[in-house]
C-alpha cells in the first residue's frame, strides 16, 4: 500500500488551510489516516490514485475538495530543444520511453527524500515493481544532450549509484542491492537497456539503477527525467505525475523530443458525459451546472453542454479515468459520501435459503439434540494430520497449495474427522465427556462438497454409541442406508462400518484406532462418524 | 418459621412430653425406627429452627494393645526384670538371657532404677515400678503416665462421639399443638400418579437455594450463531442465498471482475494458487476485449494483451464475489437480490488478527433504478440490525466497482472501524454478460463483526476453539455494542 507522509507545514502552505481541516476532510477524499504525528500525518491513498502519492499532488486535490482552488490545473510546457533517441533493438526488451526537463528546482534533504518516496510509490502502483515502469531522475547539469536510450552489451561498465567502482551490467545485477532485487526483470535478455548522454556517460541502467555521476543533490537546479517501460500509457502517466508534482512545487517543465514527438504534453484528455447517466448511477438529482461544479472541485475542467451533457477535461495525471463512471464516482465524492440521504433498495423480492445451508442447519439441530458442540476448524491442513495420523493412504484427489504459508497448511481437507481429532487434542485438559461435530466444505480434485463429522470421547465411548448416533443422524436426514464391514485403518477392526447408500460408500463410523489416538495424544476412547451430506435426499448437485 | 420436614415432625413427636430432658440419640433412633445418623441430621435441621437442642459429646477411652494386655497380667518388662535382679543384684550376662531384658533394661536405666558396676546390675535404693503398674491398670486416672504408655504403644486412646437431644420450650409447644405425620414423597412414581396416591401424599419440599449440577447442552458454535443472525437479516430482506465451490478459476476470481492480469493482488504472495487449470467459459472472448480495449463500452480497457492461460489457473477463492458474478451470468434479468456467507482464502500468516481463511458476507442487488444511494442505505440498515448504531461511509477503491465505498462502524474504545468494501459493479464487469442494469455489490468482513460481538481478542479462537468457551457462550447473545457517546 502507498503510505504518504504529509508534513503539516508544507501541506498548510500548499493548500492555504489549517491542519485540523485537512485531517478532518482528508479521509473523505478517499484515503485512510494511518498515523497522526506531531509534525506530519501518514496517509494511505488507494493504488488507483498515484497522483496523490506526493504532498504536492495531495495538496492539489485538497485545494479543490475544500473549494479553495477548483477546476483544471494548468501546466505549461516549453520545448527544451533537447532530443532523446531510442535504439530499435529495444523493441522486444523495454521499448517505451518518457522524458522531461525540469528546471528551477530547489532541493533540501527533505524534499529529495520526498521525490524519492514518490518515485518508489509509482514504481509500486504504476510500475508493478519496476517491470512495467521505472523512473530515473538525474542532475541535468552533469550530462550533455542529446540522450540515447540503447540496448547495450552486458559487459558495459559504469559506476552505479552508491558505489565508487565501475561494474559491468552483469556485475551490477550480481553485486548491487538494487541489482539483486530487480535482476529478474532483465536477466533473460542478451542486451540490457541503458541511457547515456552524448559523450557516452551512463545516466542509468533502467529499470535497475542510476549512475553515480548524475546523482541529485541539494545543489541540483535542473533535472533530466527518464521513464522507461513496457506500456506507453503507464510510462506517460508516471512522467506526468512527476512533472506536475514538481510544477506544483514551483519548477518549470520543458519537453524533450522523442522520435519527433515532444514529451511530456501535460494536456488534458476530454470526455463528454451524460448528466442523466450520472444521476442514475449515484442516486442524486443534479443539474448539468451542479455536476460540472462538483467535477471542478475534483480538479477536472467541466462545462455544461445543454442540459444533459458535461464536457470534462481530465488532467494528464489522472490515470484512473478509464470510463465515464469513473468521473461519476468523483461527482459522488465531491458531493460528499457523508451528505447522502441514504435509502434502502426498493426492489421487492422473496428471500430463499439455499438447500445446502438449510441441510447444514438441520445437521446442527440434530447433533445439538444429541448433546454435541459445534466446532469450525480450518479447511486448510496438511497430509500428516489428514492421512498419516489416521493410518490412511494419502489421497490422489487432495489439492496442494502451490505456495503454502507454512508446513501446517499445505492442502485443502478431503475429510473433516482429522480436524476434529485435532480439536480434541487442543481440548485434552477440558472436562469429559466431549462430544463435538463440524460441518462444512471438503474438496476433492476441483469439486467442493459438504461433509459432517462427529467425535465423542469419554471413558465409556464405544461402538454402540457411534452406531446409535450415526443412525439417529441418518434417520433424521431421511437417508436409507445399509452398513458393511469397513477396512478403514483409522478405526478398530471389527468395530468399524461403512455407510452404504444406493451401493455407494457415503460415510463411516466406529471406534477410532488406539494408534490414531496415540498420534493425536488422546488418552480416552474416541468414537467417530463422518458423512458426505450429499447423500441427503434432494441435496443440490453443483 | 420455615416449614418442617416430615422427619423433623416425627422427631418432635418422639420427644413429646420430654421437654428439657436430655435424651440419647440411640434411644430416640430405636423409638423412631431410624438410624442414629439420620436422627442426628433431622435434629440439626430442627435445632436450626430452635425446636430442639442437640449436644455433641465426645467420649475418650483407652484401649489396650495386644502388648499392653499381655503386660497387665505379666507385669511391665521393667517390673519383670527388677523382680529378676533381686535385692543383691545379678550379673549382666545372666540378666541378658531374660526375655524382658531388651525393653526392661532400657526402661530401668531411663528411670534410674538400676546401676551397673563391674558387670553386675544392682537396684537403686527403693527402686519400684509400682506407679507405672497402677497407670497401666487404670490409665484414665494416670495423666502423664498414661501418655507415656500410649507412646510405648501399650495403649491407644479412642474418641467416640455421641449425641443427645433435648426438646426446647418452643419445640415442646409445637409438639403440643399436634403434628401432621402424613408420609412425605421425594420422587413421584408412576404408581402414585396412576393410583391417585399422590392426592394424599405429602410431597417433600426441597431446598431451592442449593445450586444445581452444571450441565451443558449441545449447541451450534457461537460464530455460526452470529453467521446465522446475519443470514436471517438478509433472508428477511428478501435475498436469495448463493452457494458455490471454494476452488475457482482466476477467470472468475479476477478477470471477470476486471482485475488487470498484472494486478499485485493476483500475485502468489497474496493468493493461494493451485497447479490445476479450469477451462474458460463460453463468451470469454468478450471479457478479453473488455480488458484489452473496453469492448463496446465507454471504457479504454487496461490495454496490452490479455492472456487466456493466466485466466485458466485455479485459485482458492480470494472473495465470494467470484460467486456473485457467476450468479449474475446465470440470472442476467432483473430483479436479482442474492447473498452468501462463505470462506475465502488469502495467503496470510496466522496471528491474532489474521488467518489464511475467513468468512465474507457477499451480496448483490441488480434492478432497474437502483443507485449508489440505495447501496449506502442497505449497508446502514444491515449494520444497524447487527447492533452497530453509527455507520459512516468513506470513498474506497476496488477494481470492479465504481463508485466504491468502505463502510465504517463506530465501536466504543476503538473509534471508526472499516468493515469491508462495496460499490456498483463497473460496466466492464457486467456488460460482457448482457447485464444492463446497475448491480450494487458488497463484500463485508464477518470475523471482524464476530470479534466485536463475541468480545474476542484473537481470531484463532473462532477456528481452534476452546470447548469451555463454547460451553459457556450463551445461545441468546444479543448485540450490546454501544452507540457513539
Amino acid at each position: 500500500m502507498a503510505i504518504v507522509s504529509l508534513s503539516y507545514k508544507y501541506l498548510e502552505w500548499l493548500t492555504g488551510t489549517d491542519k485540523e481541516t485537512i485531517l478532518k476532510r482528508i479521509p473523505m477524499i478517499g484515503s485512510e489516516i494511518e498515523r497522526i504525528e506531531e509534525d506530519h500525518v501518514d496517509v494511505e491513498f488507494f493504488p488507483n490514485r498515484p497522483d496523490l502519492f506526493s504532498v504536492e499532488g495531495a495538496a492539489r486535490a485538497m485545494r479543490g475538495f475544500l473549494g479553495i482552488e477548483t477546476g483544471l490545473p494548468k501546466y505549461s510546457v516549453k520545448p527544451s530543444g533537447i532530443k532523446f533517441t531510442i535504439d530499435p533493438k529495444l523493441a522486444d526488451i523495454r521499448p517505451c520511453l518518457g522524458s522531461a526537463i525540469i528546471r528551477n528546482v530547489s532541493f533540501d534533504d527533505e524534499s529529495i527524500l520526498s521525490i524519492m518516496a514518490l518515485q518508489e510509490a509509482l514504481h509500486w502502483a504504476v510500475g508493478r515493481g519496476r517491470s512495467k515502469v521505472a523512473i530515473g531522475i538525474h542532475d541535468l547539469d552533469t550530462v550533455i544532450p542529446p540522450f540515447h536510450y540503447t540496448a547495450s552489451p552486458r559487459s558495459r561498465m559504469f559506476v552505479p549509484l552508491d558505489f565508487t567502482k565501475e561494474l559491468t551490467l552483469d556485475g551490477i545485477l550480481a553485486e548491487h542491492p538494487k541489482g539483486r532485487d530487480y535482476a529478474k526483470i532483465v536477466k533473460d535478455f542478451s542486451l540490457y537497456p541503458l541511457i547515456t548522454d552524448d559523450e557516452d556517460h551512463v545516466c542509468s541502467f533502467p529499470p535497475i539503477i542510476n549512475g553515480e555521476r548524475t546523482r541529485v543533490t541539494t545543489k541540483t537546479r535542473n533535472i533530466l527525467l527518464d521513464v522507461t517501460g513496457t506500456d506507453q500509457r503507464a510510462v506517460n502517466v508516471a512522467a506526468n505525475i512527476i512533472c506536475t508534482a514538481m510544477a506544483e512545487a514551483g519548477a518549470t517543465i520543458e519537453s524533450v523530443e522523442i522520435n519527433g514527438v515532444a514529451t511530456p504534453s501535460l494536456t488534458p484528455t476530454e470526455r463528454t458525459v451524460s448528466v442523466r447517466e450520472c444521476c442514475d448511477l449515484v442516486g442524486v438529482e443534479l443539474t448539468a451546472r451542479q455536476m460540472a461544479e462538483l467535477l471542478e472541485k475534483m480538479r477536472f475542467g467541466a462545462k455544461p453542454v445543454g442540459t444533459d451533457r458535461v464536457r470534462v477535461q481530465v488532467p494528464c495525471y489522472r490515470a484512473d479515468i478509464m470510463h465515464d463512471w469513473d468521473l461519476f464516482e468523483d461527482v459522488a465524492i465531491a458531493y460528499g459520501y457523508d451528505n447522502f440521504d441514504v435509502q434502502i433498495p426498493p426492489t421487492f423480492s422473496i428471500g430463499k435459503e439455499h438447500m445446502a445451508t438449510m441441510v447444514s442447519g438441520q445437521v446442527r439441530t440434530i447433533l445439538s439434540g444429541l448433546g454435541y458442540l459445534e466446532m469450525m476448524p480450518f479447511t486448510l491442513t496438511n497430509e500428516r494430520v489428514l492421512y498419516d495420523y489416521l493410518q490412511r493412504p494419502r489421497s490422489p484427489h487432495v489439492l496442494h497449495l502451490m505456495h503454502p504459508i507454512s508446513e501446517e497448511y499445505t492442502v485443502v481437507r478431503t475429510e473433516i474427522l482429522p480436524l476434529l481429532l485435532e480439536m480434541l487434542q487442543v481440548n485434552r485438559h477440558r472436562e469429559l465427556p466431549q462430544r463435538i461435530f463440524a460441518t462444512g466444505d471438503v474438496v476433492a480434485d476441483l469439486l467442493t462438497m459438504q461433509h459432517l463429522a462427529t467425535a465423542s470421547t469419554h471413558p465409556a465411548a464405544d461402538f454402540s454409541e457411534a452406531y446409535a448416533h450415526a443412525d439417529a443422524v441418518l434417520r433424521e436426514l431421511g437417508i436409507t442406508y445399509t452398513v458393511r464391514e469397513s477396512n478403514d485403518d483409522a478405526f478398530i477392526d471389527g468395530r468399524r462400518a461403512d455407510i452404504i447408500v444406493s451401493g455407494k460408500k457415503v460415510g463411516i463410523f466406529g471406534e477410532v484406532h488406539p494408534a490414531v489416538l496415540a498420534a493425536f495424544g488422546l488418552e480416552h476412547p474416541v468414537v467417530a462418524f463422518e458423512l458426505d451430506i450429499r447423500a441427503a435426499p434432494g441435496y443440490p448437485s453443483h | 418459621m420455615a416449614e418442617l420436614t416430615l422427619n423433623e415432625k416425627r422427631l418432635l413427636a418422639a420427644l413429646k412430653g420430654k421437654a428439657g430432658k436430655v435424651v440419647d440419640v440411640p434411644q430416640l433412633a430405636a423409638a423412631m425406627e431410624a438410624t442414629p445418623e439420620a436422627v442426628v441430621q433431622w435434629a440439626y435441621l430442627a435445632m436450626d429452627k430452635g425446636l430442639v437442642h442437640l449436644d455433641r459429646i465426645v467420649d475418650k477411652a483407652f484401649v489396650y494393645t495386644d502388648e499392653g494386655t499381655a503386660y497387665r497380667t505379666a507385669g511391665l518388662p521393667e517390673t519383670q526384670l527388677l523382680r529378676a535382679i533381686g535385692g543383691a543384684g545379678t550379673p549382666l550376662a545372666d540378666l541378658q538371657k531374660h526375655p524382658a531384658f531388651k525393653i526392661g533394661f532400657g526402661q530401668l536405666r531411663k528411670k534410674g532404677l538400676i546401676a551397673v558396676k563391674d558387670g553386675v546390675v544392682t537396684p537403686s535404693a527403693g527402686a519400684s515400678t509400682a506407679d507405672d503398674e497402677v497407670a497401666l491398670a487404670n490409665p484414665r486416672a494416670a495423666g502423664a503416665r498414661a501418655k507415656e504408655l500410649i507412646k510405648r504403644k501399650l495403649l491407644t486412646e479412642t474418641e467416640s462421639v455421641r449425641h443427645t437431644v433435648t426438646l426446647t420450650p418452643a419445640g415442646a409447644s409445637l409438639a403440643a399443638q399436634g403434628l401432621d405425620l402424613k408420609e412425605e414423597i421425594g420422587t413421584l412414581t408412576r404408581d402414585q400418579i396412576l393410583s391417585g396416591a399422590w392426592k394424599n401424599a405429602n410431597l417433600r419440599r426441597y431446598d431451592i437455594h442449593k445450586l444445581p449440577k452444571t450441565v451443558y447442552p449441545g449447541k451450534s458454535h457461537p460464530y455460526q450463531r452470529l453467521i446465522d443472525e446475519m443470514r436471517q437479516i438478509l433472508l428477511e430482506m428478501g435475498f436469495a442465498e448463493m452457494h458455490g465451490g471454494i476452488v475457482q478459476s482466476a477467470f472468475w476470481n479476477f478477470d471477470a471482475l476486471f482485475q488487470p492480469q498484472d494486478h499485485p493482488a493476483r500475485e502468489m504472495q497474496d493468493t493461494f494458487y493451485l497447479k490445476e487449470e479450469a477451462p474458460l467459459p463460453e463468451g470469454w472472448e468478450r471479457l478479453r476485449d473488455m480488458h484489452e480495449h473496453g469492448g463496446e463500452t465507454s471504457s479504454t480497457g487496461w490495454g496490452g494483451k490479455w492472456n487466456p492461460d493466466k485466466a485458466k489457473q485455479c485459485v482458492l477463492r480470494t472473495h465470494t464475489t467470484s460467486l456473485s458474478i457467476q450468479y449474475l451470468v446465470n440470472h442476467p434479468e432483473p430483479p436479482v437480490k442474492a447473498f452468501c456467507i462463505g470462506r475465502v482464502y488469502r495467503r496470510e500468516a496466522i496471528d491474532p488478527t489474521h488467518t489464511p481463511e475467513f468468512e465474507q458476507l457477499e451480496g448483490i442487488v441488480m434492478d432497474e433504478g437502483v443507485t449508489f444511494r440505495h447501496l449506502l442505505g442497505f449497508l446502514k440498515e444491515f449494520y444497524q440490525r447487527m447492533g452497530f448504531e453509527d455507520v459512516r461511509f468513506r470513498p474506497g477503491f476496488f477494481p470492479y466497482t465504481e463508485p466504491s465505498v468502505e463502510p465504517e462502524i463506530y465501536v466504543n474504545g476503538l473509534g471508526w472501524v472499516e468493515m469491508g468494501g462495496a460499490g456498483v459493479f463497473r460496466q466492464e464487469v457486467t456488460a460482457p454478460w448482457g447485464v444492463t442494469y446497475p448491480v450494487l455489490a458488497w463484500g463485508l468482513g464477518v470475523s471482524r463483526v464476530a470479534m466485536f460481538r463475541l468480545g474476542l481478542k484473537d481470531l484463532r479462537q473462532l477456528y481452534q476453539s476452546d470447548l469451555e468457551w463454547i460451553r459457556n457462550s450463551p445461545v441468546h447473545a444479543p448485540a450490546k455494542v454501544g452507540r457513539r457517546a
